[in-house]
């Protein structure tokens, strides 16, 4: 096939590097605008995630692909970065690796989170951009639309998204929606501003939760991250009457000492609570909360400690999935490079067919002339006997090219039978 | 209907229990579809049993067994419900004992008719349903406050949910559960105040029955000034609206429901006289639904 990829992944490049070379939406729409500018003619999808970045590329008819340093060029020409900056972070893939590749992508197989259901919906609207824009073609069609059902049959038929595997993943949808039943009225206080408590917010955002508030000693960081989820920010000093208030508690500072100790939680915060639900989720270490605090009526605390043990099993149960999952790709891939093979011995068999068809017509027509006049049933029976034994010679070499295509590239077998039966290119 | 005994929807109810029962271990391709079809035939049963009732000469809770078959009746087919409306969740192994239990309760008590012959039709059937929802409230808030008390500890104990063993979230079993709770004090209310004004229709100046002395009545306004104290206690107290301590108060509102109804299985015919009588055809005369003789086994 002539696809090529070029991309960094979590795999072989640090966050810095996936940075640098990650696309928002936008930029993805300037980048496949200005490919199409450069290589008419040359199909193109940009896939930009966080934690991966991949460009694939496919000639359309004759044309031969462009080399991996023309797409790495075009990577980083697109964020004005010096080529040799970034050439020794990216992965070249050709052919059969690179279908074999972004069917493994979508189906959450080569995922940070192996199994995490986001990378789906990223492929189709990497894919999906791309024909907006029309830098998509036959090949990129074929390769895109097969990994989609491909990645599809893998969730169905297997059990690997079910059991998730994220701190953040487990808490929320293991722990905080056996406590609550829905979440868009509830009050969701974040204390600190780091990473976890970024994921945290985005999968509680996923479940309907809309009230946030952030408080945070610093109130620079804390600011991002109430602007990235419109979010209120509290000032440090109400920290008590926020977790009065509060049904959702996220902790990830990086304080040395709980910042709420029992009897804190007892004199300033049960009280008023009413014994009131309230879901704690400790994420810091040193942990903020005093973890006799999980004892108190209505409060649920979970630390790090108690939800990595969930994870764990979680992971283990999907490792179970991941061979049934690889013979799916690898059955998939199989099928799907075998028919694209065929594809390309089509013209082949169409002329050799069309030959044939022209020596059979031109015999019937001289034979019909030296015969007496037929009647029309012998007339018929003679045309038929022509048709059958024309598709008789033909199914042979036919079959055995279906069969070539199936193990692998045709190429010999395709030049030989050109070369006996004297078709030309 | 002819060849249906109590033993028929009995046996497929505790087919599926034993199914669903069976399901915390293992569990096959056609486990809920096997689950589902027993349930269902038991319920069909369960129906056409009542039915054939119904179409006797006997009013449909005319009498202490029809009255707790009916109730089982109902919650099996809330069951059902739950058993559609949330699929997964492990309702049957919390419903489907307290099923069971009604229906042996009903095997081991009378079908002889309540004694109220001569009350309105319209209190006698008021009179019954109120106390049949109520029962019915009170088990689904016993029910919601079980549940509750387990996925708490659970959450408590950071136990993650097994997909053979899901329960409702604490929010919403604690909803219920308040729900349940309010909505049955009003029932018990309402089902002990129109049981008053039957007795009184129903006796007029007969001597024979005392209200005070019936010992479903006294157990019955033993559960009614319960359910009035956990109401006020619940409207004072904002920390028992909502949490263990509702689960905890349906839990004890059960315990009176339980006490009502073995007194109710145990008494025999409530209603017909509390003071012995010397003179059979006046008592004979003084039952409900004019076929006093009418005992299925």
């Amino acid at each position: 096939m002539k696809l090529r990829m070029v991309g960094c992944s979590h795999h072989g490049s640090n966050v810095a590097m996936r940075e640098r070379l990650a696309f928002t939406p936008d930029e993805a729409a300037s980048a496949l605008t200005a490919w199409r500018e450069s290589h008419p003619g040359v199909e193109a999808v940009l896939l930009s995630t966080c934690n991966r970045v991949e460009l694939y590329s496919a000639s359309n008819g004759d044309q031969p692909v462009p080399q991996g340093s023309a797409l790495a060029e075009h990577l980083a020409t697109c964020h004005a970065l010096p080529v040799d900056e970034i050439s020794e972070q990216l992965v070249t893939l050709d052919g059969d690796a690179v279908v074999e590749h972004l069917f493994h992508v979508a189906a959450s197989l080569d995922s940070m989170v192996v199994g995490e259901p986001q990378i789906l919906s990223q492929v189709k609207q990497a894919y999906e951009l791309a024909c907006r824009l029309g830098s998509a073609g036959p090949h990129t069609h074929g390769c895109f639309q097969a990994a989609l059902r491909v990645a599809r049959r893998v969730a169905s038929e297997t059990a690997l998204h079910r059991h998730r595997v994220s701190i953040p993943s487990v808490a929320i949808a293991d722990f905080a929606s056996n406590v609550f039943e829905r979440f868009d009225d509830k009050q969701v206080l974040v204390i600190g501003a780091g990473e976890m408590a970024d994921e945290t917010l985005r999968y509680l955002h996923d479940e309907g939760a809309r009230q946030f508030t952030i408080i945070n000693r610093s109130p620079e960081r804390s600011k991002a991250l109430a602007q990235q989820w419109d979010a209120d920010i509290a000032a440090w000093g109400d920290l008590h009457q926020e977790l009065v208030r509060a049904d959702l508690v996220i902790s990830t500072t990086a304080a040395s000492q709980p910042l709420v100790t029992l009897d804190n939680f007892r004199e300033k915060i049960a009280g008023q609570r009413q014994q009131r639900p309230l879901f704690l989720l400790d994420l810091a270490m040193p942990r903020d909360f005093d973890p006799a605090i999980g004892d108190e009526i209505g409060t649920y605390l979970y630390s790090i400690d108690d939800l990595a043990a969930a994870c764990d099993r979680n992971r283990k149960r999907r490792e179970k999935e991941l061979p049934l999952a690889e013979a799916i790709i690898a059955e998939e891939t199989q099928q799907f490079l075998a028919e694209a093979r065929l594809r390309t011995t089509s013209p082949l068999i169409s002329q050799l067919r069309d030959e044939w068809n022209l020596i059979k017509q031109a015999e019937l027509a001289r034979l019909m002339h030296k015969l007496d006049p037929l009647d029309e049933q012998a007339a018929n029976e003679i045309t038929r006997f022509a048709d059958r034994l024309v598709n008789k010679l033909l199914h042979p070499p036919m079959q055995s090219l279906r069969d070539e295509a199936a193990s692998g590239k045709p190429t010999g077998l395709f030049e030989a039978l050109r070369r006996l039966l004297q078709l030309k290119e | 209907m002819p060849g249906i005994t109590l033993l028929c929807f009995a046996a497929s109810y505790s087919v599926a229990f034993a199914i669903e029962l069976a399901g915390l271990w293992v569990r096959f391709g056609w486990h809920r579809v096997a689950m589902i079809g027993m349930a269902i035939a038991g319920l069909v049963a369960h129906s056409l049993y009542l039915a054939s009732i119904a179409a006797g000469d006997v009013a449909i809770l005319s009498s202490p067994a029809n009255w707790m078959l009916v109730v089982a009746w109902v919650l099996a087919a809330l069951y059902l419900w739950v058993v559609f409306a949330a699929p997964g969740s492990a309702m049957g192994l919390f419903v489907l004992p307290l099923v069971l239990g009604l229906i042996a309760l009903a095997k081991n008590t009378t079908y002889q008719p309540f004694a109220d012959a001569n009350a309105p039709q319209f209190w006698n059937w008021l009179h019954g349903s109120l106390l049949l929802l109520a029962t019915v409230a009170v088990c689904v808030g016993f029910l919601a406050g079980l549940m509750y008390l387990i996925q708490s500890w659970r959450l408590k104990h950071k136990l993650p949910p097994s997909p053979r063993f899901r329960l409702p979230s604490l929010e919403k079993l604690a909803r219920t559960n308040s729900r349940s709770l309010g909505i049955s004090a009003v029932l018990v209310a309402g089902g002990f105040f129109s049981g008053v004004v039957l007795s009184r229709l129903k006796d007029g100046g007969n001597t024979d029955y005392h209200l005070l002395a019936d010992p479903v009545v006294l157990s019955l306004l033993g559960m009614l000034l319960w359910l009035v104290v956990a109401e006020i206690f619940r409207l004072a107290y904002p920390a028992a609206r909502q949490g263990r301590k509702v689960a905890y108060m349906t839990l004890a509102s059960f315990g009176f429901l339980v006490i009502t109804l073995l007194t109710f299985a145990m008494t025999g015919a409530h209603g017909g006289p509390t003071v012995p009588s010397d003179n059979p055809d006046r008592e004979s005369t003084s039952m409900h639904g004019a076929n006093p003789t009418k005992v299925r086994p």
